[in-house]
């Protein structure tokens, strides 16, 4: 469901799968809808780029590899290669996630064609990729270091336990609320300034919305990167 | 009732406003230092590049604070 802002109402589910056993439905809205559709490309081309492997890459595959080479190398940068290599995939997928979800916006009839909305306009995806980012810091500190890493809450100094974690519990808020504030109010702005002269005046937005769209998406993970890395660090 | 329409319509203004005074002020700050180490140092350009991102990002969101919360006043206008 989208926020009650502007005068833009709420949009009921498209249809609901009923949960069999119990009286309880499922609600499936527009926005899961197009996130279905997007972890179907991404799933797919990748599929298609690694069926017949070739050393000398051409096509899809040449693409990807692109793109995997570059996001590897990136986060090689931040954290070590070894480490990149562990936690890379989950790193790279929250990236391109982001990334298409976040450009679905501007294809034309975005958010007129039923079933059709960019899945970050909506808090909830956001709060689950955000809650997704804090559950993965557990996994992997708890994985990389066992109990130990509960210790880093008294790190300091012992009374500096509450600010620990409050700032380890602020952290998906405002992951999430970056990533839904940018990209619900570049819509919204848009929106707006349709109504006020169609065609022209939203396309300089509409830029700025490409822009803050990929650097969202680049925040999001150099920051879900950041924590992952300062979990799991070795001691020195 | 018209005077409360009124005064959520000035606290939603005023909210996005003032939060954008301080991101403003403060990303400007962080970005003039930033151009200026990599006058310094050009070979760390890339490692400058990342770190401000992050920086800008950080004080960005006070500012998207704002505008959310100027969206949730803007949708109480009117009862």
């Amino acid at each position: 469901m989208s926020a009650e802002g502007g005068g833009h109402g709420a949009v009921g589910p498209l249809f609901d799968i009923p949960i069999i056993g119990t009286e309880y439905h499922l609600p499936i809205y527009d926005f899961v809808i197009t996130s279905w559709v997007i972890m179907f490309i991404l799933g797919f081309t990748a599929w298609l780029a690694s069926k017949n492997m070739k050393r000398l890459p051409k096509g899809i595959q040449n693409v990807w590899e692109y793109i995997v080479e570059a996001l590897f190398g990136f986060f090689g940068g931040l954290m070590g290669d070894s480490r990149a290599r562990k936690y890379g995939p989950f790193l790279a997928t929250c990236f391109l996630y982001i990334l298409l979800s976040n450009y679905s916006g501007l294809i034309p009839g975005a958010a007129m064609i039923r079933g059709f909305t960019p899945p970050t306009n909506n808090i909830s995806i956001t709060a689950a990729l955000a809650i997704l980012v804090f559950v993965s810091v557990f996994y992997y500190g708890i994985k990389a270091k066992g109990i130990g890493f509960f210790k880093h809450f008294v790190q300091p100094m012992a009374f500096l336990l509450v600010l620990n974690i409050i700032e380890e519990i602020v952290r998906p808020v405002s992951l999430s609320l970056r990533l839904y504030g940018n990209v619900f109010g570049e819509e919204m702005i848009i929106e707006q300034l349709g109504h006020m002269m169609p065609f022209l005046l939203p396309l300089p937005m509409m830029l700025l919305g490409m822009l803050t769209g990929a650097i969202q998406a680049f925040v999001f993970t150099i920051l879900a990167s950041t924590y992952i890395a300062g979990a799991t660090e070795e001691h020195h | 009732m018209e005077l409360a329409s009124g005064l959520i319509a000035i606290g939603a203004g005023l909210a996005v406003g003032i939060a954008a005074v301080g991101s403003g002020i403060g990303q400007g700050i962080a970005a003039g230092k930033a151009f200026e180490s990599i006058a310094r140092q050009p070979e760390q350009t890339g490692t400058i590049r990342t770190l401000l991102f992050i920086a800008l990002a950080f004080m960005e969101t006070l500012t998207i604070y704002g505008l959310l919360i100027a969206f949730l006043l803007n949708g109480k206008i009117g009862g």
